[in-house]
């Protein structure tokens, strides 16, 4: 079968086989999750030589790991002798990796360094066999991408604008660097993946679905995508996109984007004036980036989300609180606030999550077929900067990641 | 007799100072074999500074416990 | 320990009837009825990632002290926690009740579930084991706190927002 991209994407609608058809599901798992860059991780979840974590491409299991050198590694976890997985722990620390089935044994960077009673293959160093490695691995403010091909776009190419915004990110430690640290809820949802990141984009939703917490809570985050919120939603070219709500934070005082204010936090607030002067100020106005980096990455201020598909009707959200080194202050008040928002229980996310599960099962239906993107196309405009905008409600950021999806989907495969 | 146990997925290893010789020792104990080996300061002091590859090659397998060679094979 | 915790006069059966009531007004959203149990210095907390994380430190499915259990409770009443609107149908069974300590005026209990929840996505299975701190006022029990350690704490879980 040879899907018509051109003819399920169109610039205002998609169709609703991309949501439901096994085909294209495996298409995407080769064009889009197992070529381009995908953000498996952070530095800082293997902190010290040896550590390691076991992590997922899509169904690809992968143990990410740094050597005594520090260099992070991301290697497949399936032995080179009959396929067992060699990590069973999620997490540890060992400089090498000893396969429990037959014993073969390697480096935390891959390479073979024994296997038991080695006359049956010869003597030692007779087999130069190793746990495959993921081609491509690169960082970006400590975010760990992977790429299965073995080129490509650089990863910096790969960022392009977005980059940016995960620079607005660690700007907002002291120490110039975030950590995510406080391990991670795992949220799966009976839902495409596409789903989620359209959902991440959506500046229209928040008012209906979350409702019910900013009522009760009294939060100004219904406001920020009202009709009447400044705030833009911006296509960053490449499948990414922001929700960059700066324009209403900007009328706003410092910590006001954290629903919070300097009087709370003012160990984080001193440091930040001392460390950045005048700069301060719009460091602690402007906040953190609200930004859905393609095709998995999405970071909401406080929370940072890595999406994983499972099946083309099921996906694991992974989601952990952003830490910023340098802010004990901020650290606490960071997490709390992401547990009360996100996750199986979340104030929000179980919310989002039930949406993408009914959204699911309503694009089974026969008719009308498609899905409709062409909210806010006809006031969209260029901003000084050559991107795309449109109101904070606008649907520009899923056109942006549709068009980014088409150009991967119609390319040359791999 | 102060015990630490060091483990992962792939060993657990119990560390204690042994004090019973005439100076001190460290004991190590594989829990999942039993097998013990104790180690004396300048043992230590030259683990301490080998090489990484030196230590790699006590990692090998095929090294000691799991050698084809009789003589120094556990036949674990 | 015996059945009774001697200090503060609860007995088995009383732990028992609390746990049940408890499990009966969760099951049957009585939203007023659950939030009305706990004390004000409750702790309401469901780890993630096994049962020995460190929650001021590490995510947590729910980590709700008193203020933020009203919130959810609000929340829920509000009607329009989809997650929650329409209410999955549940029950629950609770065994293995055991006092495992009297900790000054609180009793420690522990106790195995099992929920069924249904709701159009499918039905699913939550087990795990509850520890409770329950503490004597006047004639009634209160909840001070409970820690659900599910068995899937380590997996990927699907929305989780009825009262666990
Ligand atoms: S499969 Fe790993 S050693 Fe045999
Ligand atoms: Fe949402």
């Amino acid at each position: 079968m040879t899907v018509q991209y051109s003819e399920l994407i169109q610039p205002e609608r998609v169709h609703g086989s991309l949501y439901t058809d096994q085909d294209i599901f495996a298409e995407e798992l080769q064009r889009i999750w197992y070529r381009t860059w995908v953000c498996v991780g952070h530095v800082s979840e293997v902190a010290r030589p040896g550590d390691y974590v076991r992590k997922k491409v899509a169904s690809q299991d992968v143990i990410m790991t740094r050597s005594k050198d520090g260099e992070v590694s991301l290697l497949l976890n399936r032995c080179a002798h009959r396929g067992n997985l060699v990590c069973e722990d999620q997490r540890g620390n060992s400089s090498t990796f000893r396969c429990p089935y037959h014993g073969w044994t390697y480096r935390n960077t891959g390479e073979m360094l024994g296997y038991p009673y080695n006359q049956g293959y010869g003597g030692k160093g007779k087999l130069s066999l190793g746990l495959g490695r993921v081609p491509r691995v690169d960082t970006y403010q400590g975010f760990v991408f992977a790429s299965f091909a073995a080129d490509g776009p650089s990863l910096k190419e790969h960022l392009g604008a977005a980059a940016g915004e995960l620079d607005r990110l660690a700007r907002l430690s002291p120490e110039g660097e975030i950590e995510l640290t406080a391990g991670w809820l795992q949220h799966r949802a009976k839902a495409n993946w596409k789903l989620l990141v359209e959902n991440e984009t959506d500046g229209y939703h928040p008012q209906f679905v979350h409702g019910s917490v900013f009522s009760v809570t009294g939060s100004h985050i219904g406001t920020l995508y009202s009709d009447k919120s400044t705030a833009v939603t911006r296509d960053l070219g490449g499948g990414h996109s922001e929700n960059d709500l700066r324009p209403e934070f900007r009328k706003m005082e410092p910590m006001n984007w954290f629903g919070t204010s300097e009087a709370r936090v003012p160990d984080y607030v001193a440091k930040m004036r001392a460390l950045h002067g005048e700069q301060a100020e719009e460091i602690l106005i402007e906040g953190a980036p609200h930004v859905m980096v393609f095709p998995n990455l999405f970071v909401a201020e406080i929370s940072v989300f890595m999406i994983n598909p499972v099946a083309v009707d099921e996906t694991v959200q992974n989601v952990t609180a952003v830490q910023l080194k340098g802010a004990p202050e901020m650290n606490r008040r960071l997490l709390s606030q992401c547990i009360g928002s996100v996750g199986p229980a979340g104030m929000l996310l179980a919310d989002d999550s039930e949406m993408y599960e009914r959204n699911q099962r309503g694009v089974t239906a026969r008719v009308p077929e498609w899905l409709d993107i062409r909210r806010g196309a006809h006031r969209e405009r260029v901003d000084e900067n050559g991107f795309r905008i449109g109101a904070a409600n606008d649907e520009t950021g899923m056109r942006g990641f549709w068009s980014h999806y088409r150009s991967l989907m119609e390319g040359e495969a791999q | 007799m102060n015990q630490w146990i060091i483990a992962s997925e792939f060993a657990e290893v119990a560390v204690s100072l042994d004090l019973d010789a005439n100076g001190p020792r460290l004991r190590l104990e594989d829990l999942r074999s039993g097998h013990v080996r104790h180690l004396d300061a300048l043992e230590l002091e030259s683990i301490a500074w080998a090489p990484d590859e030196r230590l790699r090659e006590l990692i090998d397998p095929s090294a000691g416990r799991w050698s084809d060679r009789a003589d120094d094979a556990d036949g674990a | 320990m015996s059945g009774v915790a001697a200090q503060t006069g609860l007995d088995i059966r009383e732990v028992e009837q609390f746990l049940y009531r408890e499990a009966r007004l969760a099951d049957e959203h009585d939203y007023d009825g659950w939030e009305a149990l706990w004390t004000d210095d409750a702790l309401y907390w469901v780890p993630a990632g096994g049962d020995d994380t460190d929650p001021e430190r590490q995510m947590s499915v729910i980590y709700d002290n008193r203020n933020r259990i009203a919130t959810r409770i609000k929340q829920l009443k509000t009607g329009k926690r989809y997650a929650q609107s329409p209410p999955s149908n549940l029950r629950r069974l609770i065994s293995n009740v055991e006092i495992v300590t009297v900790e000054g005026t609180d009793t420690v209990v522990g106790a195995n579930f099992l929920v069924v929840e249904s709701r159009e996505r499918g039905t699913t299975m939550w087990a795990g084991r509850t520890t409770y701190r329950l503490r004597r006022a006047g004639d009634d029990i209160r909840l001070a706190y409970k820690k659900v350690v599910l068995v899937d704490s380590a997996q990927a879980l699907f929305t989780l927002a009825f009262l666990i």
